[in-house]
């Protein structure tokens, strides 16, 4: 709706960001999976946002990080192979709670963006009134 | 809805003959065609803004039953939705206050 430009423009930034914070939730959600050395690792999930003109952004689409993962030496583990190997997925859980809180940040700016421009537009509708 | 000048309404025996309708005032359809087909007034703008504002209010109900049947995805959908239906009320109601307050103060006027 362009009567409301501000609005559905956050919008868009809310949606991204609500694709960033579930990607992320997932991401965390499988930093210890662990997996045979036959199989790929686990793949991060990585939110590609793309700018639309003039109507904010949208979801480009999704990237995956490695399918390598990284070995690491548990020979107790059920997975593990004759090495005592196993694959981790490869990402750790500093930068991935970084994206979370970059995630909920800009969504939390969205809304405040979508607040203000309400008020905005309220304040618009008070003009000349007695 | 235009008026036409005086001196365009024809007149019996002055001049060329005249046409039986109305002469046109400026690129304005004459008054006595419009009628009640395309009547482009203030009433006509209230009810096509009544209408849009039904439709983000049919978007926004669409919503508020997804969120009470639990198939709501995104919270912000309907929040917004429901944000823009009240504005959209709320600019409405203004604007129909506004020429209302003007319409009566043109009934006060003194002639």
């Amino acid at each position: 709706m362009s009567m409301f430009g501000a609005i559905s423009t956050a919008h868009s930034g809310l949606q991204v960001h609500r694709t960033w914070l579930d990607a992320t939730s997932d991401n965390i959600a499988n930093l210890n999976t662990v997996r045979s050395t036959d199989e790929p690792a686990f793949q991060a999930r990585y939110v590609m946002a793309q700018a639309v003109e003039g109507a904010g952004a949208r979801v480009a689409g999704v990237e995956y990080g490695s399918a390598e993962g990284r070995l690491a030496h548990q020979p107790d583990h059920p997975l593990a192979d004759a090495d005592g190997m196993v694959r981790l997925p490869d990402m750790d859980m500093g930068s991935q709670m970084t994206s979370l809180m970059l995630a909920q940040r800009g969504y939390q700016a969205n809304l405040s963006v979508v607040e203000t421009a309400r008020d905005a537009y309220r304040a618009a509708l008070q003009l000349g009134r007695s | 809805m235009a008026i036409p000048p005086i001196s365009a309404r024809p007149m019996g025996g002055t001049g060329p003959i005249a046409r039986p309708t109305m002469a046109p005032t400026g690129g304005q359809p004459a008054a006595g065609q419009t009628g009640a087909t395309d009547e482009a007034g203030f009433g006509k703008a209230i009810a096509d803004a009544l209408g849009s504002v039904q439709e983000t209010h049919q978007v926004a109900d669409g919503l508020a039953q997804q969120a009470a049947t639990g198939q709501l995805e995104n919270v912000h959908d309907y929040m917004i939705a429901a944000t823009q239906a009240q504005l959209a009320t709320e600019l409405t109601v203004a604007v129909r206050n506004k020429a209302l307050e003007s319409f009566n103060e043109i009934m006060r006027m003194q002639v």
